[in-house]
């Protein structure tokens, strides 16, 4: 065998851990039937588990591409990888904890988690359009599936059917401008392409075309980070789900969305090599580009978040807002606009999950996820309230959160590169938001229902949310450890 | 002389109806092949640009990975097409209206 | 291949046929005439791929995407109607505004596609399965790997989705 490919396999633990687990998991669930149900579920923990173990080591392996320069193995790939494998695990946790999954069997869904997270790790990693288009494709329809899982429920099967199709057209949309590309520099690696179009694949007449193939690959891009207008999907999908599906669907895939977005906008349409100052090629106005999208992503979400009064539906149109923040950070094209999208993403993860998990709880104990069965919780349950105030409170972005320093960061980046005016908008939008966040606090301490039973959660439901809460609060105090690790991990392999 | 020109006006009006297809079907079968059509339209772009932009078969092969792809979701689909079938008795789009709102 | 008169009869016939059939396919009324006419489509589509020297494609767009995808398609179409639903008519949404937006795409995908001066490097035509084949086991071989555990992902979620067990 080609003594690289030996090399690479040795880099390569994390992902090969998480198939053997996929096929252990399959193997378990068929040959172990009375035990079935926590054999596969303690495969599947192990399994991730031991993928982040071997991902840690790989911080300071050397860089470079690997499998013929399919993915790269760089500081930014190494954070990505980690960060999902920790996304599908705490997911992973909250799974047998849910009402909603009680009724199914679970081993088919722990095969889909750890399928989609091998999919999200590659995606975060590749830096070659078939690999990129291929991973994507393994994210999404894992994710179709998972969507419906509940086969009986017709709102699962119509939110799996919707995501589909929405899906499907958004990625062939993007497909479509792959091959576009594919035909302006005559190769599918990122690097070559940016060699090309460096040496004027793109110059004069066939600035037009750059501009077509990179607003059709937006599409697929937009449609998996939810930003608007490919956003359609993400209510009723978000809605119709099982609730951890909708919480993993929230932070982890769209994780993977934004990691390969920096990657393929800074490896393959960038002008420089440099990772301190970014370029892109003059017909294609990134920042402008992105600039509209955010701000349209970020005032759409919020406002629409105004009128909802079903908890899922609003942390929809929430997260849709939280992706316009994001590319906020995206649209300053420097080496701190990537790091304040790593802090946002990092505070992310734990306050939505966080928040996420207590709708859980509260549907577990109430059977409902309407904002008017959430009145009068504090009597009923003062932890659920407690926690869920803290996350709402981090997601408004109200120090001293986690949610504010990610706020933070993408506001500074944008001032820093004289675009203050986009930061205040920014602001402004976190004040909208307050509203609709604030709603829901007041109802569950200021308002009373009839109901005043206590809930009952049980300790694994609460040992979830104390794992969203620590660091959603503590973060502050370990700011310079997180500072250092997204600093570290700003380094993008550019070669090929 | 058949050139590069010719298949991609093709393959821009596959794509194109494709879309087409997508936009105003109201059967879900119907939609999935609108969006089959999408896939060739991709797929006879990568082959032609792999004979003449690409000089080697990377175009080839990424279209058999995609061949590859549509075969896994069509099947998906379906799955989620027939499992609407049972729980509503129609598959026509009208009818995927409990989420709204 | 692609300068003899009959070769370029021939190639029109089958770009006519194919983007023929895949206009059958979006704007037939009948549901069996849409499946039939994306029958016509893909083997166009696999005709076109024989012009462009790609064989192995060709024959694996026969084997794969007609006699796999297509099926299942038809498959799709007979088992959600009703029995007595013989005619399988369809309903259309908002045809005319989608018509204007897809032509508007249409022509601008068209406008901008032939002012482009496309990368060039042409290829000689020759018997592909070996290269293709090599490049499998080389070049390609992580997506390789990765579409296998895709396949059995998908197998496994469409499995799961539409058995019959009871819960």
């Amino acid at each position: 065998m080609n003594p690289q490919i030996i090399q690479d396999l040795h880099r390569f633990y994390p992902e090969i851990t998480i198939a053997a687990a996929l096929l252990a998991v399959i193997l378990v669930d068929i040959a172990f039937p009375r035990l079935r149900k926590s054999m596969a579920f303690v495969v599947t923990g192990v399994g991730l588990v031991a993928a982040f173990l071997l991902t840690i080591p790989l911080f300071g392996a050397a860089e470079g591409t690997q499998f013929y320069g399919m993915v790269a193995l760089d500081r930014l790939a190494v954070f990505f990888k980690g960060f999902l494998i920790l996304a599908s695990f705490l997911i992973l946790l909250a799974a047998p904890g849910s009402r909603e999954l009680s009724r199914s069997h679970l081993g088919e869904f722990y095969a889909l988690l750890l399928g989609v997270t091998l999919g999200m790790v590659l995606l975060a990693s590749s830096v070659d359009m078939l690999m990129l288009f291929l991973s994507l494709e393994m994210v999404s329809l894992s994710s179709y599936i998972m969507v419906g899982y509940l086969r009986h429920d017709r709102q699962s099967n119509e939110a799996s059917l919707k995501y589909l199709l929405f899906g499907v057209v958004s990625t062939g949309s993007m497909l479509y401008g792959i091959t576009l590309l594919f035909g302006l520099t005559g190769t599918t690696k990122m690097a070559l392409i940016r060699e090309a179009l460096a040496q004027g694949a793109a110059s004069g007449n066939n600035s037009m075309m750059l501009l077509v193939a990179t607003a059709l690959i937006l599409a697929g891009f937009g449609f998996k980070i939810a930003a608007v207008p490919f956003h359609f999907w993400c209510p009723d999908v978000y809605t119709g789900a099982p609730t951890p599906v909708t919480a993993f669907l929230s932070v982890a895939p769209k994780a993977a969305g934004f990691a390969t977005l920096i990657r393929f906008f800074f490896t393959g349409l960038s002008e420089t090599s440099g990772a301190s100052q970014w370029s892109p090629f003059s017909p294609l106005n990134w920042t402008l580009l992105v600039l509209i999208l955010s701000i349209i992503t970020m005032t759409f979400g919020n406002i629409a978040a105004l009128r909802q009064d079903n908890m899922k539906r609003m942390l929809a149109y929430s997260s849709i807002a939280h992706a316009g923040y994001v590319l906020m950070g995206a649209v300053v094209l420097t080496a701190y606009g990537i790091q304040s999208v790593l802090i946002y993403l990092i505070t992310y993860l734990f306050m939505n999950l966080g928040a996420f998990y207590v709708v859980i709880e509260i549907f577990n104990g109430t059977g409902s996820f309407d904002l008017k069965d959430y009145r009068g919780l504090y009597r009923r349950s003062p932890f659920l309230t407690i926690s869920m105030t803290i996350f709402l409170l981090s997601l408004m972005g109200i120090p001293p959160f986690a949610g504010f320093f990610g706020k933070l960061y993408v506001f500074g980046a944008a001032v820093n590169k004289n675009l203050a005016w986009f930061a205040v908008i920014g602001a402004l939008n976190s004040v909208i938001a307050v509203y609709y966040y604030a709603r829901v606090i007041k109802a569950m301490i200021i308002e009373s229902a009839e109901d005043t039973s206590a809930m009952r959660v049980p300790w694994t439901g609460q040992a979830l949310v104390w794992v969203m809460l620590l660091p959603t609060v503590g973060l502050m105090v370990f700011w310079d450890r997180v500072q250092q690790l997204t600093r570290d991990s700003m380094r993008l392999f550019l070669g090929s | 002389m058949i050139g590069l020109t010719h298949y991609l006006v093709i393959s821009a009006a596959l794509f194109s109806l494709g879309i087409m297809g997508v936009l105003t079907r109201k059967n879900a079968v119907n939609v999935l092949m609108g969006v089959e059509l999408i896939l060739n339209s991709a797929n006879v772009n990568l082959v032609a640009f792999s004979r003449f932009s690409a000089g080697n078969l990377s175009g080839q092969v990424f279209a058999i990975f995609i061949i590859v792809i549509a075969a896994a979701e069509a099947a998906v689909a379906l799955a989620i097409v027939l499992s609407m079938y049972r729980l509503v008795k129609s598959v026509n789009l009208d009818r995927a209206d409990t989420l709204k709102g | 291949m692609d300068t003899t008169l009959v070769a370029q009869i021939i190639f029109y016939f089958f770009a006519l046929l194919t983007v023929a059939s895949a206009a059958i396919v979006v704007f037939s009324r009948s549901l069996i005439y849409s499946a039939f006419g994306l029958l016509f489509a893909l083997v166009g589509v696999a005709a076109l791929y024989v012009f462009l020297g790609a064989d192995f494609l060709a024959a694996t767009q026969m084997v794969i995407y007609v006699g796999g995808i297509l099926v299942l398609l038809l498959f799709g179409v007979m088992l959600t109607h009703k029995l007595y639903d013989l005619d399988l008519k369809t309903e259309t949404y908002q045809f005319l505004p989608a018509l204007l937006v897809v032509a508007a795409v249409f022509l601008t995908l068209l406008g901008v596609m032939l002012r482009t001066t496309w990368h060039s490097q042409e290829q000689a035509m020759s018997p592909t399965t070996a290269a293709i084949g090599e490049l499998f086991m080389k070049d390609f071989i992580l997506p390789f790997e990765i579409a296998s555990i895709f396949l059995l992902i998908a197998l496994i979620g469409a499995a799961m989705i539409v058995r019959r067990r009871a819960e």
